[in-house]
């Protein structure tokens, strides 16, 4: 007779409130129930009250991590309708607020991973470095969480000295490369928490749609940066990091060289940053009618917009589609069959972004 | 009567409640100091663990429905006496405890009292986290049990009584030392550390057993916890404290050994992450029935 347990809504695991309701014979899985919806603040109806400027506000609140990818998807979407072409130096700088905002994603990620099987020495490394990135976002834009940098047409803030950022990246490299990456790959207690756990096999990746890290890990070779490069990313030479074994060590591993990719497009992008203005000189362009879609690799994968207009100065539909949301649905075909005490890792290894998600 | 006030003496002073009590507090602060300090923390003041204790006792209890309220409140003051006991029974330097033949056994049966009563306890709150933290508690004693048990085995083989101070008095030899190695094999999993915090592993099943305890109960099974780490540590000190003639000598060396017993722990917790039942079983079964077993074989022969 299998035995029900809720993990949430609210629950020491989870960061945000959704619910697992697991049904278990001893400590096996055998079905599990998601529930969403518990944090819905009506984004995209919202969205269609407010003009564009105001709108790149409240699509920063999507979420609290990769609020900058909110942004310039929904800015990128208004410039394909109004065909505005954004500086160069506004297209570098948009390339290291997402590379510097996936960096402290995937090190939050890497913190509450190792909290889940009760790594607490690593948690408290992982956001250890985290804050140097939180305190270079806040140099550069002067906000921990909600950066304000992306406008329509360009950035708002200037990165005036690549200085203050390139020694902190490095160190971060150091972190990652002397200490992180071993610790994950080699340390018994993770590599028993880890390995063989969580499986999703590249069939079902694909049947499934997972997209971002998730997809990647599982060996599908896709990224929004690689395959159809925004911003900058085009003359960064982008190097896509995929794994074969689709557990959870290979999301870790994954995530992990992705941060090391991100750490060099970050330092690529600050030597060969162009001059000129950050955006153009129209600071209210007018949005033609018209719609348009844009798609960005947030650090959970692909982030789709779809912004129609009618001319007005208020978008006529804002439609978000977030990457949790098309990776939570995949959530019970990894749970089945897994141990209960790896379920709080399984569900973070998908790294669910429950504000997105619910938007 | 003599015999009666010095087990008195040793059930309220030293070894235990009232020394017991403070070296509790004492090692839950140094533990917790010393992994603040390894994950590059302050960590807590000296009092802390005196304060967490003095707060719990001060709040109001919340009466879960349901839920047989003297088993509720009894299993905790079960725990507190069986553990006291244990603690008065321990060959520690200048000990005025009352030595008995077959000590050693009712010192292992009062020692197990903690660990049943987590298992009782979370059956009792009734809540699915706690019945799942119970049943992990009663898998993980089979494991941690073997070397423990074992380990007092080959002692007992070799000293030719169950009697604690004839173990303790013993010649140093072999035996002492893989007996220590499988007792600080068991330690951890005994005090629930990491890597085997299994049966409260806060991110799996939130407080595991204790979940439903709050306020006075709750502190009373900290308070049990810290005790626990005074008893195990102590026993494994008193095998080395013999060694040393005097009792200001085998004192410190006493306190030495069961500090760095402490240290052990929090440095293995701070260095791991937690890991599955299963493995935990898996490790106690080879590496700890290994030690143990090395033991009663240098302790036959």
């Amino acid at each position: 007779m299998p035995y029900r347990i809720p993990i949430g809504p609210y629950h020491p695991a989870l960061e945000e409130p959704y619910k697992l309701q697991l049904s278990c014979t001893g400590e096996t899985v055998q079905a599990v129930e998601i529930e969403v919806g518990f944090t819905l603040r009506a984004i995209e109806l919202l969205a269609q009250r407010r003009n564009y400027v105001q709108d790149i506000v409240l699509v920063e609140h999507v979420c609290g991590i990769c609020s900058n990818v909110h942004a310039t998807a929904f800015a990128m979407a208004a410039e394909k309708i109004a065909g505005i072409q954004i500086p160069d130096r506004a297209r570098y700088i948009r390339t290291i607020m997402g590379e510097l905002e996936r960096l402290h994603s995937h090190l939050l990620w890497a913190g509450i991973g190792s909290e889940d099987i009760g790594f607490r020495s690593m948690f408290m490394e992982m956001y250890y470095v985290r804050e140097s990135i939180m305190d270079i976002l806040e140099v550069i834009s002067g906000n921990r969480v909600n950066y304000g940098m992306i406008a329509i047409g360009g950035v708002n803030r200037d990165i005036p000295d690549p200085k203050l950022i390139l020694p902190k990246v490095q160190e971060l490299r150091k972190v990652l490369e002397n200490m992180a990456i071993p610790i994950f790959t080699r340390n018994a207690t993770v590599k028993s928490r880890t390995v063989k756990i969580g499986p999703l096999s590249k069939q079902d990746a694909i049947k499934y749609g997972v997209v971002g890290p998730m997809a990647r890990a599982s060996g599908v070779n896709i990224d929004i940066r690689q395959d159809l490069p925004y911003a900058a990313y085009q003359d960064l030479d982008f190097k896509i990091v995929t794994s074969e074994d689709g557990d959870v060590q290979a999301r870790l591993v994954v995530r992990a060289l992705e941060m090391l990719e991100s750490v060099r497009l970050i330092e690529s992008a600050l030597a060969n940053m162009p001059s000129g203005p950050i955006r153009i000189d129209d600071p209210f362009p007018t949005i033609p009618a018209g719609e348009a879609t844009s798609r960005v690799e947030a650090p959970r994968g692909e982030a789709f917009y779809y912004v129609a207009s009618d001319g007005s100065d208020t978008p006529l539909r804002v439609k978000i589609r977030t990457p949790s949301y098309i990776n939570i649905p995949a959530i019970p075909l990894l749970c089945v069959g897994q141990n209960l005490a790896d379920m709080p890792l399984i569900q973070a290894s998908i790294d669910p972004c429950v504000s997105c998600t619910d938007r | 009567m003599n015999e009666i006030v010095r087990g008195i003496v040793a059930f309220l002073l030293w070894p235990g409640l009232i020394s017991a009590v403070l070296l509790a507090w004492f090692y839950l602060w140094l533990g917790r100091k010393v992994t603040a300090r390894l994950q590059g923390r302050q960590g807590p003041p000296f009092f802390q663990p005196f304060f967490d204790f003095v707060k719990l006792l001060g709040k109001k209890m919340i009466r879960p429905t349901g839920i047989n309220m003297g088993l509720f409140l009894g299993l905790p003051l079960v725990s507190l006496i069986s553990v006291l006991a244990a603690l008065a029974l321990i060959p520690a330097p200048g000990s005025t405890s009352i030595s008995f033949p077959g000590d050693l056994i009712f010192l292992l049966y009062l020692l197990e009292m903690p660990a049943l009563v987590d298992i009782l306890v979370g059956y009792v709150s009734r809540s699915v986290y706690a019945q799942v933290g119970a049943v992990r508690e009663a898998l993980l004693s089979l494991g941690h049990n073997l070397p423990f048990i074992v380990a007092f085995i080959a002692l007992a083989i070799q000293a030719k009584s169950s009697n604690l101070q004839t173990i303790v008095d013993m010649h140093f030899s072999l035996v002492q030392i893989f007996a220590a190695i499988a007792l600080i094999i068991a330690i951890p999993a005994r005090v629930k550390a990491n890597p085997f915090s299994i049966p409260n592993a806060e991110t799996e099943i939130v407080a595991g057993t204790h979940i439903e305890y709050n306020g006075p109960a709750l502190a009373i099974l900290e308070l049990v916890h810290g005790l626990e780490i005074v008893a195990l540590s102590g026993l494994l000190a008193s095998l080395f404290s013999g060694m040393v003639t005097g009792v200001l000598p085998s004192l410190i060396v006493y306190l030495v050994v069961s500090i760095l017993v402490v240290i052990f722990t929090s440095l293995l917790a701070a260095s791991t992450a937690r890991v599955k039942v299963q493995y935990a079983l898996g490790f106690y079964w080879r590496w700890g029935a290994l030690a143990a077993a090395l033991a009663v074989v240098a302790a036959v022969m």
